[in-house]
């Protein structure tokens, strides 16, 4: 096997300095197995991994064994290979633990719905000759948009005036994207912060990662449509808020003694989703939105739609400040 | 108020089980058309599945667990003293059922929809439910039938029972 996958690499890498050399695999089951100098071939495609890939939380690094950073041998590129692995693992949103699946089907699915459509990342799958569902996904080259926007050097104000507008713009064209697998009767599964990433080259916002499905009935978007208003409550306040945070920002007492249980989020109880407490300037239409999320609030959200006119609406008035 | 014709909503759950009873404890000695005890189905996620015989094999063995409650449902009315001849039960197929063909189904978007839209068709005065008792977080998140049912509701009565 070494010996093949040294006439591969100098096939397709003459210049390579690999000095090692490992096997070539086309039954990924046992994706722990699989290492760097290892060839992944699926059909008539060669994939040489590089490396696990690695997810960062809380400051730990935690290694993602069935994601594999690979150089597709036949164009050189360097792309992402998710291994089919059934897991099952609870998700934390606030007070709720939510039993949340791995489904490799579902995001080989929507990678079929998406295919061109750069609102999305992009990719293909193939099985292995074991049946396995293997998604060959290409590299967003960007950061994910809350870092985009925390590092953005400039005070609240400026930035909600200077900045804010463009970036809500790009955001309803985001939500619109997830819109669009509502309607095709398909969730996202984990919108989040970090599954919106900007691109570096084109500024343009992509979601990435669709393998996560639940057991939802009554409100199947329920969780796409908290993840969106959260995501919008954080871009609002480029940041989010909590009595610890800001008190670290050094926010007025005044304003702090203002805030009461209604201010805060019905899901996530120590976050403040009426951020015009904190920023006055902040205008009603826009600030009315993030109270939809709000423990005060009786009417919440059902569809995309829904908030995307208001979005809309606000978006129109904040451009005419 | 009338009382002709009677939905019961059913999830198979304690809850449901209770609302059962207590419209039979109610119209045991009351003269009725039609109660309906309506199960609206709902498939398990296709996509916890590794593949599509082990989903079907799933779908099978849920119906043939909710048809045996919606049995049970019906004669827990039948004794408390309901005559059987104004009692039947439903299993309303999602559109996606692997086992049924019908022109009328659900589409699994709201199951508190799709009990109103029975309802509304089958011409029902009541509508009977019963409530979990959700927070609003949850209520957020996961949606509430019974709360949908409430809010929805037109030309008719809902009794929510706890």
């Amino acid at each position: 096997m070494t010996s093949d996958v040294k006439k591969l690499i100098h096939k397709y890498m003459p210049d390579s300095p690999m000095s090692r050399f490992g096997k070539i695999f086309t039954d990924t089951t046992e994706f722990m197995n699989i290492d760097y100098s290892d060839v992944i071939k699926l059909g008539n495609e060669h994939f040489l991994v590089l490396k696990n890939e690695q997810e960062r939380r809380f400051g730990l690094v935690d290694p993602k064994y069935w994601v594999k950073r690979v150089k597709h041998l036949e164009s050189g590129r360097t792309q992402i290979l998710k291994l089919a692995f059934y897991e099952t693992f609870p998700m934390h949103i606030g007070p709720f633990e939510i039993k949340c699946y791995r489904s490799p089907r579902k995001e080989d699915r929507i990678l079929k719905l998406v295919k061109g459509d750069m609102r999305f990342m992009q990719g293909y799958s193939n099985d292995d000759i074991a049946g396995n569902n293997v998604r060959v996904l290409d590299i967003i080259r960007g950061k994910r948009l809350d870092v985009v926007v925390h590092d953005i050097p400039v005070d609240h104000k400026t930035y909600f005036y200077e900045y804010f507008p463009d970036i809500l713009e790009k955001f309803i064209g985001a939500c619109e994207a997830i819109n669009f697998l509502h309607r095709h009767d398909e969730k996202h599964g984990d919108v989040r912060r970090d599954h919106l990433w900007v691109e570096s080259e084109t500024g343009a916002y992509r979601w990435i990662d669709f393998d996560y499905a639940f057991e939802l009935y009554e409100n199947p978007f329920g969780l796409d449509i908290f993840g969106l208003g959260s995501i919008l409550v954080y871009l609002v306040g480029k940041a989010n808020f909590t009595m610890q945070t800001l008190l670290e920002l050094g926010t007025e007492s005044s304003i702090l003694n203002t805030l009461n249980s209604g201010d805060y989020s019905v899901v996530i109880g120590n976050r403040v989703v009426n951020v015009k407490k904190i920023y006055n300037y902040i205008p009603n239409s826009l600030n009315n939105i993030l109270m939809h999320l709000s423990s005060s609030s009786s009417v919440f959200y059902e569809s995309v739609d829904e908030m995307l006119v208001d979005m809309n609406k606000s978006l129109k008035e904040i451009r005419s400040l | 108020m009338t009382l002709n014709k009677i939905l019961v909503a059913f999830d198979g759950s304690e809850n449901s089980f209770n609302a059962v009873e207590y419209v039979g404890n109610i119209m045991k000695n009351y003269p009725i058309s039609l109660i309906l005890i309506l199960y609206v189905e709902r498939l398990p996620d296709k996509d916890l599945y590794r593949d599509d015989e082990t989903w079907v094999s799933q779908c099978k063995k849920n119906e043939i667990e909710m048809t045996e409650k919606l049995s049970l449902a019906k004669q827990t009315l039948i004794k408390q003293g309901v005559s059987a001849d104004v009692v039947t039960y439903q299993y309303f197929a999602s559109c996606k059922s692997p086992f049924h063909d019908t022109d009328i189904c659900t589409t699994g978007r709201s199951i508190g929809m799709d009990i109103l839209r029975i309802r509304e068709e089958g011409n029902y005065d009541t509508v009977v439910i019963g409530r979990r008792g959700v927070t609003k977080a949850e209520e957020f998140l996961f949606g509430s039938v019974s709360t949908k049912v409430v809010q929805s509701a037109a030309d008719c009565t809902v009794w929510v029972v706890n």
